[in-house]
Order: C-alpha cells, then structure tokens, then sequence
C-alpha cells in the first residue's frame, strides 16, 4: 500500500472522528444550555450505556450453540456481584475471568 | 484524587483496550502494513471502531473520500456523548479540546460516573483519558510489533469492556433520579440488537434513544 494512500487515509480519518466529537461543543458554544439540553444531559448517558452493553453483545450468535450462554453467565455474574458488593473492579475481573474459562474449556 | 485512584478507575478500560489493541496491531500486519501505522492512528485516530473500519477499507482499496464519509457516520455516535459532556467541560482551560478528541464509548463512560471534586476534575479527567490513550496506543503497537507470539491465551478478555458497560449501566441507573430512561433503553437496546444491522446498531438505536427522550419528555420526567 502507498504511504501517500495511507497518510492520506489517517488524516480523514482523524478529522471525521474529531468532527462528530466537537460538533456538539461547536453548537452549544456561546449559549446557556436550554432546559432541553439539560434534560438530555441528565437522561441520555445511562440510556447510552445500556445500549452500549447490547452493542457489545451484537455478535453473538443466538441462534446456534453455545446460544450465547457464555454471554449472559458473564453479564450475569456482573450484574449479581456488582448489585451485592458494589465493588467495580471486582465485578468487572470476575465476570471477565468467568467468562474466558467458559469460551476456552468449556464450550 | 491521588494518581493511584485514577489509574484503579482506568483498569477495566486497560483489560478490555490492550488485547483489542493487539487485535487491532495484528489485523493491520495481516495487511503488511508497516507497524508505525498503527502507532499513528491510534494517536491521531483513537477510536475502537473508526481504526478497524479504516483497516477494512484499506483493504478492498476504498477512496480516501469514502473512508472520511464512513468514519464520520461511524462514529457519529460519539456527538451523543458530547452532548452530555457540555456543562461538564464548560468551565476547563484550552485543555479541554484534548478531551473533546479522546471521548471514545469507554473514556466517555468512565468520566459521567466518576466522582470527582470540582476543582480536581480538570486533571482527573484529563489524566482518565490520557491513560485510556496510552493502552490502546501500547496495545496496538505491541500488536502489530509481536505478531502472533503472545504468551498466553487471552481469548475473550474483551469481554471485559461488556463487564465495564454492565457495571456503568448499574451505577448510572442508581445515581439518576429518574428510572424510566433506563427500562426504555433496556427495550431499545435489546430491539437494536435483534433487529438492526450489527454495523448500524448504535447510530439507530441511539437516535431512536433521543427520539423517545424528546417526544415522550413529560412522560419521562413524571413518576420515578
């Protein structure tokens, strides 16, 4: 592959994604946020990061074995230690941890 | 906030952006593509999705023009995150451009739930997202740079960013006031993923999140 195709590539690319993260700060720029805005600002991250938990899980492949149970074990057994112990980075490791023996040995 | 405590916050980005890195470095040497490349968009670039994107386009010989358009709708979704971010970032020095261009699904996740005093949040933020950086920069290299020798089997260690997005969710939902927006993304994210295009799910179902949040405001807002 050319270097001038790749340099070329990598400075698009890194405008792109720099755009749809400013887009917001430009807009918004000499104003008081509106009341709507507010209100986005205190409902859509959690929305966000819901979704995002299913965008993480858009892979899997339901239909066929292991059904995704290594999947749900896991987000499982986050949900359950982080509900009982509040402890992030524990329920994080142990549903990861739990979750490559599953992949790896036993489906 | 003593450094210890941001870099403590910052570890199950390291566990899920390491291997990804490498996975990103690996797929990029597949290509023979020389590995300072990789080093080069994950500085510039950093974003999970857009670098793979970009790989898959170098590959079938996509022009640069539609490498800029696809990027662009791919990480679309991160003008969502932004949005949440304004009075956040309102009262930071120029700094704060460097935390524009690093607000990545996982950085952006860390700083709404992290509980930072007011005067340190500046720096907190800043070193949260310098350290996310750093992972991925190192994970891709070392990718790109090892190839396939790595020591041990680490398949499935990404999962470790699901945990993370799970543990948000938690955290989120119990900090907020208001409960309904959380069940109604619960709907549309599972709606997303049965029906949507993988590559689409999350530009859709986050537009179709803020469509909800603005037509049904006052139902939101009321009850719990």
């Amino acid at each position: 592959m050319e270097s001038s195709y790749l340099i070329g590539s990598i400075v698009v690319a890194t405008l792109a994604t720099y755009a749809t993260r400013i887009i917001p700060f430009l807009v918004f720029r000499n104003r008081e946020p509106s009341p709507l805005i507010k209100y986005i600002e205190l409902t859509m991250p959690v929305m966000i990061m819901v979704i995002l938990v299913f965008y993480a899980l858009k892979d899997v492949k339901w239909e066929s074995y292991p059904y995704g149970l290594a999947e749900i074990i896991g987000v499982g057994i986050a949900i359950f230690l982080h509900v009982r112990f509040k402890n992030a980075l524990l329920s994080i490791f142990v549903a990861t941890l739990a979750y490559m023996i599953l992949i790896q040995n036993v489906f | 906030m003593s450094f210890f405590t941001i870099v403590k916050l910052t570890i199950p980005v390291m566990m899920g952006y390491i291997p990804l890195g490498m996975a990103f470095g690996l797929l990029l040497a597949k290509l023979l593509i020389p590995w300072y490349y990789a080093f080069f968009m994950s500085v510039f670039i950093f974003a999970g999705s857009g670098q793979f994107l970009a790989l898959t386009l170098f590959a079938s010989q996509a022009t640069i023009l539609e490498i800029g358009i696809a990027t662009f709708l791919l990480n679309l979704r991160h003008t969502f995150y932004g949005l949440s971010m304004i009075s956040a970032f309102k009262d930071f020095s120029w700094k704060k451009h460097y935390l524009i261009f690093g607000l990545t699904d996982e950085t952006f996740a860390l700083l709404k739930t992290s509980e930072v005093d007011k005067d340190e949040r500046e720096r907190v933020y800043l070193w949260i997202t310098f350290l996310n950086q750093c992972y991925w920069i190192i994970g891709s290299v070392a990718g790109a740079v090892l190839g396939n020798i790595v020591p041990f089997n680490y398949q499935g260690i990404e999962f470790s960013l699901t945990a993370l997005f799970v543990v948000l969710s938690i955290e989120l939902y119990k900090k907020n006031r208001l409960h309904k927006p959380f069940f109604v993304a619960l709907i549309i994210g599972l709606f997303g993923m049965v029906f949507f295009p993988p590559q689409k799910m999350l530009i859709l179902s986050l537009c179709l999140a803020a469509f909800v949040l603005i037509v049904f405001k006052r139902s939101m807002e009321s009850g719990k």
